[in-house]
């Protein structure tokens, strides 16, 4: 009788859902993973099996290893300052200060902006506006436009990053600290812990389960970064500020190797996979309950 | 209930704030769309006589066609009115989205099983498609119209040449006339040692940096790097025999003069860029307001930035027009007396997924606008471009393809296209924005394109 209703209930609960993942998730995985085997260009009818052929590309393509490690790069700076910085707002922001509703509003508002449009907006911002202002104050900071510059150029896409990611990131962690039981603060406080001890043995373990997910919500979202990259640099100067996600596409679609921008994919998902995964397993042991 | 309504009028004062940004950055962009001054002036089709036969049989077909070439995009959908109230034909007209490259769209379009019946595409995307997509257009009439602009696969035509286009160094007569206080004769330079003078007495006069050079990877790595092919003989054979002779190592990049002289030019041009403090932070948009506003006198384009140089101010009836890709001090050289054009938009039918009718509606349309009069006049006039076809007799409207149309016409033109793969663009576009940013020298630009075709083979 038990395991009758069980599997109605499977059919009409669970069924819809895992179709919709298995068409939409697992159909494509599978025909991209069995696309990195082929030389397909995208659009030819035949696909020639050519073996592991296009992963010994991937190692030979020394531009994909580049932008890697730039992704690499982009993604610590990003991860560390969007965390520290979200983390230490949201801590002001919820300790009562006047007009704090209006500053966590305001500071979510560049997450609702498209990563598009976002991209576009600083590049005039930083090729027109700081040009202008450099121009006329004599600051050799903002002489020339930062996104012909390849040092300065990253600096720039860093910062639109954490411009964006950290209003969302806020969130979480005001929710988080809106969570904090009361009691549990007063009795640190009564016990005389203050500032940093508070902050460390006492905030920080509560606030766990929240930097979790921060932390796992920047790591994928740096890693896979691909819109703010494409309206805000395109990969200038000379392609040094083009990230991993966007040497894949132009490798797919620009050079018309399917077969070896799906194996760069294939590889860069990995990695991806693998490091969000352990970050999480580290973060959640160190999670506790109040 | 006081809290809420605080919360709401944050999220208010939020959102006022982002539309200030959104809106906020218009300001300084050279065209406003909601300005009426702004709007480009059209001229008047007459639709009196049309002798064009049209097939009754094919009324209530309908057709897709996609567009890539974004500024004929409203010019088409007003063709596609035209020719519906006519033939009964629906044609479609979609455009590529900016941002996404043509062979992208209609490689997604293919794979979602709903490929456009007509779809305007670049010329390696068309060679690229060709075999397999394509319609073999070999026995259409208007090719004996288009003498010399047809692509050939296979000794096979499987596209139709939309228009011509030219490239070269746009000038504004009368800024160099205003500069220099006297008259300006474009005919009077024909050696890079003349316009190289002509320059300096420019920048004597006041007109410190009279060029503008556009540090975008399409123009370095398309329209300046592939004069080097195309210069070879002045023919696309000719490229074409450069390009495999180059993959094939048997032409040594180091020494061969055509690359050698390239560079000088572009050293030349880079000496009088404007940008010269930072060339890769130059402007597009405000590249056309100077040559406008007549801060500069030249930039380095083709007839396609026309729209833009009329959103900056100026009028069909100023004096624009091209300078050759000057690339040394031989008058007799053809590359200082003729501006390089050729076609470089093609229309492919799809021959795979179509009907019968929708492929005979769609070669209607591309007939309709070779011989119908209506079709010739809005080919030249509504979509402002070069016709191909010799017996089309309308002038295009504006100063650029004006000019360029004469001088097919008075044969100072060389009609050679370079057809390289898909990525050389980006991949040399790149190596050439190094070389202008002053970070490459002649030998490492020179290294990277020859590592470039070691790649393809």
């Amino acid at each position: 009788m038990k395991s009758k209703s069980n599997g109605k209930d499977f059919c009409i609960f669970a069924l819809p859902g895992l179709f919709c993942f298995v068409a939409v998730v697992i159909i494509p995985f599978v025909y991209g993973v069995y696309l990195t085997l082929t030389d397909w260009d995208g659009v030819s009818q035949v696909k020639n099996f050519v073996g592991l052929a296009n992963f010994a590309g991937v190692a030979k393509d020394a531009q994909f290893w580049t932008s890697l490690l730039l992704t690499f790069k982009y993604v610590v700076f990003v991860v560390v300052i969007v965390n520290v910085l979200a983390f230490a707002i949201a801590y002001l922001l919820t300790r009562g200060m006047k007009g704090q509703n209006f500053f966590r509003a305001g500071f979510f508002t560049p997450n609702l902006i498209g990563g598009i449009v976002l991209g576009y907006i600083w590049q005039f911002v930083f090729s027109r506006v700081f040009v202008n202002i450099g121009e006329s104050t004599g600051w050799g900071l903002f002489e020339v436009s930062w996104l012909s510059d390849p040092s300065k150029a990253f600096a720039a896409l860093v910062l639109v990053s954490v411009w964006q990611l950290s209003g969302y990131m806020i969130l979480i962690y005001v929710a988080g600290f809106m969570g904090l039981n009361e009691d549990v603060m007063e009795a640190a406080s009564i016990d005389g812990a203050s500032g940093w001890v508070k902050m460390k043995n006492i905030v920080l373990p509560l606030m766990m389960s929240s930097v979790t997910i921060c932390l796992f919500l920047t790591l994928s979202r740096a890693f896979m970064v691909y819109d703010v990259n494409l309206s805000l640099t395109a990969g200038a100067p000379y392609g040094t500020t083009e990230m991993a996600a966007m040497h894949v596409y132009e490798k797919a679609f620009t050079s018309r190797q399917f077969g070896l921008g799906q194996a760069e994919a294939l590889i860069l998902f990995i990695i991806v996979a693998c490091i969000s995964g352990l970050q999480v397993y580290l973060t959640k042991k160190k999670e506790v309950q109040a | 209930m006081k809290k809420e309504a605080r919360k709401i009028i944050a999220l208010g004062l939020a959102l006022a704030m982002a539309t200030g940004v959104l809106t906020g950055c218009r300001f300084g962009f050279a065209s406003d769309p909601d300005d009426p001054n702004g709007e480009v002036e059209e001229e008047p089709i007459d639709t009196s006589v049309d002798t064009f036969e049209y097939d009754g049989s094919l009324e209530g077909t309908s057709i897709t066609l996609l567009n890539s070439k974004a500024e004929i995009q409203v010019a088409l959908e007003k063709m596609s009115v035209e020719f519906e109230e006519r033939s009964g034909v629906h044609v479609e007209v979609m455009p590529v989205t900016d941002g996404d490259s043509p062979y992208t769209k209609v490689v997604s379009l293919y794979n979602s099983g709903n490929p456009p019946t007509l779809s305007i595409l670049d010329t390696t995307d068309v060679i690229a498609l060709a075999k397999e997509k394509a319609e073999d257009l070999s026995g259409e009439e208007w090719i004996g119209e288009a003498d010399g602009y047809l692509t050939e696969v296979d000794g096979k035509v499987y596209s139709f040449p939309l228009c011509i286009e030219g490239r070269g160094i746009i000038y504004n007569k009368k800024a160099i006339e205003e500069t220099l206080g006297e008259d300006f004769d474009p005919a009077s330079i024909t050696t890079l040692g003349e316009f190289e003078a002509l320059l300096n007495r420019l920048a004597e006069a006041g007109m410190e940096k009279p060029l503008s050079l556009a540090k975008e990877d399409w123009s370095l790595g398309a329209h300046h790097l592939q004069f080097i092919y195309e210069t070879y003989d002045g023919t696309s054979e000719g490229a074409q025999e450069a390009i495999e002779k180059i993959k094939a190592g048997d032409l040594d990049l180091a020494s061969y003069g055509r690359l050698e002289e390239f560079i000088d030019t572009f050293d030349v041009l880079k000496t009088y860029n404007v940008a010269g403090k930072d060339p890769l932070g130059a402007d597009y948009d405000e590249m056309a307001i100077d040559l406008a506003d007549g801060k500069t006198a030249f930039w380095f384009n083709g007839n396609w930035a026309w729209p833009n140089l009329s959103e900056a101010g100026a009028d069909n009836g100023d004096e624009y027009g091209f300078l050759p890709y000057f690339m040394n001090n031989d008058e007799k050289d053809f590359v200082n007396g003729q501006i390089q054009a050729s076609p470089s938009k093609q229309v492919m039918i799809d021959g795979q997924m179509s009907s019968e009718k929708e492929r005979a509606a769609a070669k209607e349309f591309l007939n309709w606008i070779v011989y119908s009069e209506i079709g010739q006049q809005m080919l030249a006039k509504t979509c402002n471009i070069i016709p191909p076809f010799a017996n089309n007799p309308y002038e295009p409207g504006d100063p650029l393809s004006r000019d360029i149309y004469e001088k097919v016409h008075a044969g100072e033109t060389f009609n050679a296209s370079a057809i390289v793969p898909n990525d050389h663009w980006s991949i040399l576009g790149a190596a050439m924005q190094k070389y202008l940013a002053g970070r490459s020298d002649r030998e490492e630009l020179t290294d990277s394109i020859q590592q470039y075709w070691d790649e393809q083979k």
